[in-house]
C-alpha cells in the first residue's frame, strides 16, 4: 500500500460507514482545511506584499501605502535594462545544477557509507562531518578565499561549485538520516543475492530513499540559487560571473534603492524556482513503497 | 582509524596556511622623477551604482581624454570589505574610492594604501588647496595614505509651515532655542500619543548620530595621542544632558511608538519630508531628495544650534576618500588618476554638479560654474568653516563611535543613573575596543 | 556471505576488499573534510592566537584575544541574545514544521498548491523576504497592527520593541519553515503504512498512531533538524542585523547593516553579529577567529550531547 500525498493512507481514514461518524470525518475535514486555508494566507501575503511593491514607483516603495498608487509593471523591463539578468540566470542556473548534481555524486555514497557500512571510526567520522558545520561562515571564508586567489578562481563560480565534488556536510547528514530509516532487511536480501555494495546502493537503496535524496537534492539547489554570500565573495570583482542574488544588489546606491526594481528582480528570481519545487513535489509522491517486511 | 593520517593533514594543513597566510611586505614603491612620461592601465574600484557610477564614468573619461596614454577600468559595487580581502589576498584595485572614512585608520598604518608624501611633494601639490577638515579625514598617525573625493556636510532643516504655524521666526541658533521650539512644535493625539514631533532627540534616529550632533558643543572624540576624550571633555556632557532633558518631555516610551511609526530615512514616506518631524539634522544630500520625493514641502536649511555663539555655523563634514593600493601594478598612473580626481578644479566642479555633493578644494567651492542655489550654499558654508570637525579616523575603524553609541542607547532609555560613572565606564569601554585596531 | 553480522575474522583479502569498498564510498568526502573543513579549523585556531587584520603579518599574541573574551560586555549580551535563540527557535521551528507535515498529509484537495504556499517563504532571498516581513509588522501603519486595533486588540511594537524584537525574529523563521517542513514531509510520508495498520488493528487512534508510530519512525530526522537547527541557530545573523536595520528605519545605509547593532537596544545583538562586526569592521580578524573556535567549541559539546542522549533513536541497530 502506498502513501501518496493526495490520499490519506486509508489507516488515518479510519472506515466505518456510520452516519455519525461520517459526520465527524466532514467536520474535521472542514476544519483540517480552514486552518490550512488560514495558514495560507498568512504565508503568502508577505510574498504577495513583494508583489506590490514591484509594481510601484520606487518612491512609493516602503512607504505606508501599501496598495500602489500607479501600476508599473514596466518595472519589470526595467529590471532588464538595468543589469544583465540574462547573464546572471545563466550563471545561478550554472551554479545550482552543478553544485547539486556534484552534492549528490559525493554525499548520497559517504551517507550510505556512515548509515549502513561497518568499518571502525564510523562515529568518529560521522561526527567530525556534522562538525563541518560548525565553524561560522565568516571565519571559514578568510584562509578558503586565500586559497583560491593563489589558484586564481577568484572571480569566477568554481570555488562555490567544486567543494561540492567533496561531500556537503549538511547533505550527507541529512542523507544518512533519511538512509537509517531503511531496514536493513532489503539491503541483506540484495547482499544474499550477490549484489556488491555499489549495487546494493545504486539498484536498491536510492529507489527506496527517493523522497530524502529528494528533499536534499532541492534542498542544495534552493541554497545554491538564493546564495548571496558565496557570490559576493567570489564573483564579487567580475560582473561577468555575478549570479541572480548579486544582481539583487545592482539596485542599491549608496543613500538610495530603488525597492521597487529590486522586488522585481527578486519575484523574476523566486520563479523558476517556485517551478522546479512545483514539479519536484511528484519526487515525493512517487516513491514511498514499504511493503511489509521479509516473508 | 590510522592515526598517521590527521597528523599529516594537519601538517599540510598548517603549511598552506602559513604560506597564505604570510602577506609580503608591502613594497617599496619607488617614485618616478619628475616629468617622467606615465602610462599603463588602471583599475578604480568603488561603491556608487547606477547615476552616480555614470558621473563617475564620465569624469574619467575626461581623463583618458588628456592622459591618452592611460586607461582606466572601473568596476562599480565594490563596498569596503571587498576592497579589504582583495588586497590582503595580493590582489585587489590599483585605486579605490571608499563612501566612508572608516578604513582610513586602518589602511594608512597597514600600508595597504601607500603613503601619498612623496607623490605630493614631487609633483608640488599644495595640500591648502584642500578644505583643512577634508585633509584631517585623509591622513591617520601623520601618515597620508588618502585624498579626499567630494564630501558631506551635515545641518539642520526645518519646515517653514509649521514654524509658520507655530508662530516661531527663525531657525533655532542655540540648544536652549531648539528646545523652546521643539516643545511650540510638537502636536499631541487626542489621547496622548504624539502626533507631530518638534524635533526627535533619540540617538539612533536616522541621522541623529553622537557625531553629527557633536559640532553643536564642540565636543571631542579623541585625545592627542588616540585615547577615548568623551569622559574628560565636558562638552559631551552637556550635550548628553540636554538631550535627556528633551527625551523625557517627550516621555521616551511615547517617543519609541512614535518612532516606531515613520517611515523608512530613505523612502518617500521620510518623516521630516512628511512633516511629521519639523526640525531635522541631515547632510546636503537630503536637498536632492526633497525635490524628488517632496518638491512642494516648505522648508529652510540652517547651520546645527550651538552652546557657544562664537562657534555657530558649524556643523559634522565627512566624505568620500581615494587611495593607492599597495598591490597597485602601476602606482604612477593611478597617482595621475587620484591627482586629477582630488585637484583638478574642473573636474572637481563636474562631479559636485553630477553627484550633488561638495566640493573639496576651495577653488572649486568659488568657481561659479558651480551650481549652488541659497540651500546648498548653506551647506557649503557649514563646510567651509573653520570650527567644521569630523570623526578622527582610528585603527580600529568606527568601534569607538559606535561603542559610544550602545552607551547613548541605554542613556536615553533611562538606565543609567549616575551619568559621570556611566561616561567614565563608556570611556574603559571605547579604549578597550579600540585596542583591537592595534 | 553477510557482511559485519558474523563475528569472526575474515580472511585478510576479504577485509581488504571490504576497506577499500567503503574508502570508495568515502573517498570524495573525506578530501573535502581535510580541504574545506580542517584546513580553515586550523587557519582560525592559528589566527586566534594572534593580532590579524588581513592586510599585514599576523602577530602572535597568545590567548590575550581567550583573555579578552572572558572580559568583553558585548561579547556577554551576544551571547545571552544567542542562547535566547537557541533555546526557543529550534523546539517552536521543529514542532511547527511537524505539525504542518501533519496537517499536509491529511489533506486531499488541493494538497500540492498548499505545499507550494507554505514552501513560499523559503524559497524568498532572505533579505527581501525580512523586509517584506518587518514591514507588514511596522507599529504605526502596518496592516498587522491596524488589523489587530480593528478588533480591539493593542498590537506590540513588533520589531521596534526590545522585548517583541526576538520573538518577531522567531515569527519570521516560522514564516520561512518551509525548509524543514520539506524534510519532515519527506519523513513522515516515509513512515510505512504496514505500522499504521497494525497499530490500527491494535486498537490506537489517530493521536495514538501519532505518538506511537510516527514519531518514533521519524526519530533520526529530528534529531537531524535538532542538531542541524542548533548549529545554524548558533550562527543566526543575517536576518537579525537586516530587521534590525530595517527596524530603525534604515533599509539603506552601506551593506544593509546599521551602525546601531542590535536595534533596539541591542535585542537582535546576536554572537555571530559581534564576531561579524569586530572581524571586519573593526579589522580585529585574530578576535573574531577566538570567537569563531569558542562557537565552535559550544557546537561540538552540544552535539555530542544530543547525539549521546539520542543514540537509541539514530537507528544504529534496527
Amino acid at each position: 500500500m502506498t502513501a501518496t500525498l493526495d490520499a490519506p493512507p486509508a489507516v488515518l481514514q479510519g472506515a466505518a460507514p456510520d452516519r455519525r461518524i461520517r459526520r465527524q470525518h466532514r467536520l474535521a475535514w472542514i476544519a483540517k482545511h480552514s486552518i490550512a486555508i488560514v495558514l495560507a494566507i498568512m504565508f503568502v501575503t508577505p510574498v504577495v506584499y513583494l508583489v506590490l511593491i514591484s509594481l510601484m514607483t520606487s518612491d512609493q516603495a516602503l512607504t505606508s501605502n501599501y496598495w500602489p498608487d500607479t501600476w508599473h509593471f514596466d518595472n519589470y523591463v526595467r529590471v532588464f535594462l538595468v543589469t544583465p539578468l540574462p547573464r546572471y540566470l545563466l550563471n545561478t542556473v550554472i551554479y545550482a545544477v552543478l553544485a547539486t548534481a556534484f552534492m549528490l555524486l559525493s554525499s548520497v555514497p559517504a551517507a550510505y557509507a556512515l548509515a549502513k557500512l561497518r568499518f571502525r571510526g564510523r562515529n568518529v567520522l560521522f561526527l567530525t562531518i556534522i562538525c563541518v558545520m560548525m565553524l561560522p561562515p565568516q571565519v571559514v571564508t578568510v584562509p578558503l578565499y586565500l586559497m583560491w586567489a593563489r589558484y586564481g578562481l577568484t572571480g569566477t563560480i568554481w570555488p562555490l561549485i567544486l567543494p561540492m565534488l567533496f561531500g556537503d556536510a549538511f547533505s550527507i547528514f541529512l542523507l544518512r538520516q533519511f538512509l537509517l530509516t531503511i531496514p536493513n532487511d532489503y539491503l541483506d536480501a540484495a547482499r544474499v543475492d550477490g549484489c556488491g555494495e555499489w549495487r546494493t546502493l545504486l539498484r536498491v537503496v536510492v529507489p527506496m530513499a527517493r523522497p530524502g535524496i529528494a528533499a536534499a537534492a532541492l534542498f542544495q539547489f534552493f541554497y545554491a540559487w538564493n546564495d548571496y554570500y558565496g557570490p559576493l565573495l567570489y564573483t564579487g570583482e567580475n560582473e561577468n560571473s555575478w549570479t541572480l542574488s548579486l544582481g539583487l544588489a545592482s539596485f542599491h546606491s549608496v543613500h538610495h534603492v530603488d525597492w521597487n526594481l529590486v522586488t522585481a528582480a527578486t519575484v523574476l528570481t523566486m520563479a523558476p524556482i517556485i517551478i522546479v519545487f512545483f514539479f519536484a513535489q511528484r519526487a515525493f509522491v512517487q516513491g514511498v513503497t514499504l511493503t511489509g517486511v521479509k516473508g | 582509524m590510522n592515526k598517521r593520517i590527521p597528523h599529516a593533514l594537519l601538517a599540510v594543513g598548517a603549511a598552506a596556511l602559513l604560506a597564505a597566510a604570510c602577506t609580503p611586505a608591502p613594497k617599496q614603491n619607488k617614485v618616478a622623477d619628475p616629468g617622467t612620461q606615465v602610462s599603463g592601465t588602471v583599475e578604480l574600484w568603488h561603491f556608487f551604482t547606477e547615476r552616480e557610477a555614470n558621473a563617475i564614468e564620465s569624469v574619467v573619461k575626461d581623463f583618458q581624454s588628456t592622459h591618452p596614454n592611460i586607461t582606466v577600468t572601473i568596476k562599480s559595487g565594490q563596498d569596503d570589505s571587498k576592497v579589504t580581502q582583495a588586497i590582503g589576498a595580493g590582489k585587489g584595485p590599483d585605486v579605490g574610492l571608499s563612501y566612508s572614512t572608516d578604513i582610513v585608520g586602518k589602511f594608512c598604518s597597514s600600508g595597504a594604501w601607500v603613503d601619498l608624501a612623496p607623490y605630493i611633494k614631487r609633483d608640488n601639490v599644495d595640500l591648502n588647496k584642500l578644505n583643512a577638515t577634508t585633509r584631517q579625514y585623509t591622513e591617520f598617525d601623520g601618515k597620508r595614505c588618502a585624498m579626499p573625493f567630494l564630501a558631506d556636510a551635515y545641518g539642520l532643516f526645518y519646515n517653514k509651515d509649521l514654524f509658520a504655524k507655530a508662530g516661531i521666526a527663525g531657525p533655532p541658533k542655540t540648544l536652549d532655542e531648539l528646545t523652546a521650539d521643539a516643545k511650540k512644535l510638537t502636536v499631541k493625539n487626542p489621547d496622548g500619543s504624539l502626533k507631530t514631533v518638534g524635533f526627535l532627540p533619540l540617538f539612533d534616529f536616522y541621522e541623529n548620530a553622537a557625531a553629527h550632533l557633536a559640532p553643536a558643543v564642540g565636543a571631542k572624540w579623541l585625545t592627542d595621542d588616540g585615547k577615548s576624550a568623551i569622559a574628560a571633555d565636558p562638552a559631551w556632557k552637556t550635550l548628553l544632558t540636554w538631550q535627556k532633558s528633551l527625551v523625557d518631555w517627550y516621555g521616551y516610551d511615547k517617543l519609541q511608538k512614535f518612532r516606531a511609526g515613520l517611515g523608512d530615512e530613505f523612502s518617500g514616506d521620510n518623516a521630516f519630508q512628511k512633516g511629521q518631524v519639523a526640525i531635522n539634522v541631515d547632510a546636503e544630500y537630503r536637498l536632492a531628495f526633497i525635490k524628488d520625493q517632496a518638491p512642494k514641502l516648505k522648508y529652510g536649511v540652517a547651520p546645527l544650534p550651538t552652546t557657544d555663539p562664537a562657534r555657530y555655523g558649524a556643523g559634522y563634514v565627512t566624505g568620500n576618500i581615494l587611495g593607492i593600493s599597495k598591490n597597485a601594478k602601476n602606482p604612477e598612473a593611478a597617482w595621475e588618476l587620484i591627482k586629477y580626481l582630488t585637484t583638478d578644479d574642473k573636474a572637481i566642479v563636474k562631479l559636485a554638479n553630477l553627484i550633488k555633493n561638495i566640493p573639496t578644494t576651495t577653488a572649486s567651492l568659488a568657481d561659479p560654474a558651480l551650481q549652488v542655489d541659497p540651500d546648498f550654499k548653506a551647506f557649503l558654508d557649514i563646510f567651509a568653516n573653520p570650527n567644521s570637525s569630523t570623526t578622527p579616523p582610528s585603527a580600529s575603524g568606527p568601534a569607538y563611535q559606535e561603542t559610544f553609541g550602545t552607551f547613548l542607547t541605554s542613556w536615553q532609555a533611562g538606565k543609567v543613573k549616575d551619568l559621570d560613572a556611566g561616561l567614565a565606564d563608556a570611556d574603559k569601554k571605547v579604549n578597550n575596543v579600540m585596542t583591537l585596531g592595534g | 556471505m553477510v557482511a559485519g553480522s558474523i563475528p569472526q575474522k575474515k580472511p585478510l583479502r576479504v577485509r581488504l576488499r571490504h576497506h577499500a569498498t567503503v574508502l570508495s564510498f568515502l573517498a570524495p568526502a573525506l578530501i573535502g573534510i581535510a580541504v574545506f573543513f580542517l584546513y580553515p579549523l586550523v587557519s582560525a585556531v592559528y589566527f586566534s592566537l594572534t593580532k590579524f587584520d588581513l592586510l599585514s603579518v599576523p602577530q602572535w599574541v597568545g590567548l590575550d584575544n581567550y583573555k579578552r573574551m572572558g572580559e568583553d560586555p558585548y561579547l556577554l549580551q551576544s551571547v545571552r541574545n544567542t542562547l535566547w535563540m537557541v533555546v526557543v527557535f529550534v523546539p517552536v521551528r521543529i514542532v511547527s514544521a511537524i505539525g504542518l507535515s501533519m496537517l499536509l498529509t491529511q489533506l486531499r484537495r488541493g494538497a500540492s498548491a498548499f505545499r507550494t504556499i507554505f514552501y513560499l517563504p523559503a524559497l524568498a532571498p532572505p533579505v527581501a523576504a525580512t523586509i517584506a516581513f518587518v514591514y507588514l509588522l511596522k507599529p504605526g501603519t502596518g496592516p498587522v497592527n491596524t488589523f489587530l486595533a480593528h478588533i480591539g486588540i493593542q498590537g506590540p511594537l513588533w520589531f521596534n520593541s526590545p522585548a517583541w524584537a526576538k520573538p518577531s525574529l522567531v515569527l519570521l523563521g516560522l514564516w520561512a519553515i518551509g525548509d524543514i517542513m520539506v524534510i519532515f514531509l519527506a519523513a513522515v510520508l516515509g513512515v510505512p503504512a504496514t505500522l499504521y495498520e497494525a497499530a490500527s488493528l491494535d486498537g490506537a487512534n489517530a493521536w495514538h498512531r501519532f505518538r506511537y508510530v510516527t514519531i518514533p519512525t521519524i526519530q533520526p530526522v529530528i534529531l537531524f533538524a535538532t542538531v542541524t537547527g542548533v548549529i545554524y541557530t548558533l550562527q543566526y545573523f543575517d536576518q537579525a542585523a537586516v530587521a534590525g536595520s530595517i527596524a530603525s528605519g534604515q533599509a539603506t545605509v552601506g551593506a544593509g547593516i546599521s551602525q546601531n547593532f542590535g536595534f533596539p537596544e541591542g535585542a537582535t545583538f546576536t554572537y555571530p553579529l559581534w564576531l561579524y562586526t569586530v572581524g571586519f569592521r573593526y579589522n580585529a580578524l585574530g578576535y573574531a577567529n577566538a570567537m569563531a573556535v569558542a562557537l565552535f567549541v559550544v557546537a561540538f559539546a552540544v552535539t555530542v550531547f544530543l547525539l549521546r542522549r539520542s543514540k537509541a533513536f539514530s537507528g544504529e541497530e534496527s
